[in-house]
């Protein structure tokens, strides 16, 4: 326990004598771990975005105008059996009308005054939990449905879902090299900066070798140094993140919620820990890069 | 004690600072270690500070053989040394009191032990009055004084010196010498690296001639 409490002393006196290049190293690990929190809390808020459209995603089959009873039930029949549905809504051409009346009220006195309806009627297929999970029979689906006798169309949301699905991994992706980067940048800022304090300390750590001092007194202030510029780090980058958030958040909210139907989202408290002690730990192995080269 | 079997300390090719070099120091004797510069009289130190290890020989120390120890079993053989060096070692942004409580600090001693060992060493010295003055404020012979508090203050079974008068007159010296000779008194071995033959003479104890390396006079 004296050990712990001289390390952090030793730590804390060495990092307010070198402030300048304590703040240095502070700052490069903030802006690090702000970049990953940015990323997380943008691809927490993709993921919802992205998961909630896909709870809504809809198969929707065209029919064509002249379609027979028997070819409307053959449709019916395939997506029955498919077992893919939770569940299916036949809209007519009268009733396709009316919900773009409803959709654009602007547009509903054009619509209506019209004698043949321009929509086409069509199925509104609600795809299950099980369908969500296999993309591939709903693609199947898609195909035997497009082929059936007196289908127009089908339209399936899923296949650009799946396409922003990707371009979220693919910035999630460069997102992360990034973060690698900064924090491989993070560490060795944290050993530089730590190096310059062994360096003034160069003579009591001659003495502290020659008295015989443990190890622990000796390495224990190299490791607190960076354990306190690694949560410093992170705590200021958390700090920038939340506020830029709110700021985000008071700009953007109300679109997003409007818009896109979910509220904009702060990262976990767990994750929000998580990147307390990924700071914390950058540092601590900046500072243990020193701390095993003083013998 | 301490005993050294045919030890040498090659550095580069064919270059000795200890050349086959055997002696022996029983527990409480004072022997002073001269010689011209270059002799290896530092060298020998070092090997008992235990910065170093000879190329050949052993040196055992208390039974142990030092080039042998571990690394945690060097820090605890340190633990049983005082050092006093020529230029005093103080750090200079502490007080004379924190110079000296600083290595029972690092030893991890309780707060009480650590002051009272400290202000006994200090009043031991005879500078208990300085102990709040930084090293640079005063004399030589003063921070020579506070290096020996600090070399006693974990009650080591050997001291070792170099060249501890080196940056001090004649009659700081010899004050410093008699130091020592309290400690020594106490049951404490001392080895005093030195080319001050004078000094020697003075104080009169065993003195080891050592020159290129090998011991060529016992006086």
């Amino acid at each position: 326990m004296r050990g712990v409490k001289y390390a952090f002393n030793e730590a804390l006196a060495s990092l307010m004598r070198g402030w300048r290049s304590a703040a240095l190293a502070v700052l490069t690990i903030a802006a690090g771990l702000f970049v990953l929190g940015f990323s997380l809390v943008v691809n927490t808020n993709l993921q919802r975005i992205v998961g909630r459209w896909a709870e809504a995603a809809e198969l929707s089959i065209f029919l064509r105008d002249d379609i027979t009873r028997e070819q409307l039930a053959a449709v019916d029949d395939v997506i029955a059996k498919s077992e893919l549905a939770a569940e299916r809504q036949y809209v007519s051409k009268k009733d396709a009308v009316k919900r773009f009346s409803e959709d654009f009220p602007d547009l509903a006195p054009t619509a209506e005054s019209l004698e043949l309806s321009p929509f086409p009627a069509s199925f509104d297929v609600k795809l299950n939990q099980r369908a969500r999970d296999a993309d591939a029979a709903v693609d199947t689906l898609a195909t035997t449905l497009s082929g059936t006798p007196g289908v127009a169309d089908v339209r399936y949301d899923r296949r650009w879902l799946s396409r922003v699905n990707s371009a979220v991994r693919l910035v999630r992706g460069v997102a992360l090299l990034v973060i690698v980067m900064l924090a491989v940048a993070a560490a060795l800022t944290v050993a530089n900066v730590v190096r310059l304090g062994a360096y003034a300390r160069r003579d009591e750590i001659e003495i502290m070798q020659l008295v015989g001092a443990p190890f622990a007194y000796i390495r224990g202030p190299f490791v607190a140094e960076g354990l306190l510029q690694g949560g410093a780090g992170a705590i200021l980058a958390m700090t920038l993140l939340w506020l830029v958030f709110l700021a985000g958040r008071a700009r953007l909210g109300q679109l997003a919620t409007e818009g896109l139907g979910v509220g904009l989202t702060f990262m976990p408290v767990g994750l929000w820990l998580l990147l307390l002690g990924g700071g914390m730990l950058l540092g601590c192995i900046g500072g243990l890069v020193v701390a095993r080269s003083v013998r | 004690m301490i005993e050294a079997h045919s030890i040498s300390k090659m550095y580069g090719r064919g270059v000795y600072a200890l050349r086959d070099l055997s002696l022996r120091v029983d527990k409480g004797d004072f022997v002073f270690l001269t010689g011209p510069s270059g002799a290896g009289k530092s060298t020998l130190l070092r090997m008992l500070l235990r910065q170093d290890v000879p190329t050949e020989g052993q040196l055992v120390v208390g039974g142990r053989n030092l080039a042998t120890l571990t690394a945690n079993q060097v820090q605890s053989y340190r633990r049983s040394l005082g050092f006093v060096f020529q230029d005093f070692k103080l750090l200079p942004n502490k007080t004379v009191l924190e110079n000296v409580a600083f290595v029972p600090r690092v030893l991890g001693m309780p707060m009480t032990q650590q002051q009272r060992r400290t202000f006994q060493v200090l009043k031991w010295v005879g500078l208990q009055h300085r102990m709040n003055a930084f090293p640079m404020e005063l004399s030589g012979g003063e921070q020579q004084r506070i290096a020996i508090a600090r070399s006693l203050v974990n009650d080591p079974i050997v001291i070792l010196a170099d060249e501890p008068t080196g940056n001090l007159d004649p009659d700081l010296s010899l004050e410093i010498m008699n130091l020592f000779r309290e400690i020594n008194a106490r049951g404490t071995t001392v080895i005093v690296a030195t080319h001050d033959r004078e000094l020697i003479r003075r104080v009169g104890r065993r003195a080891l001639t050592l020159d290129h390396g090998r011991i060529v006079e016992v006086a």
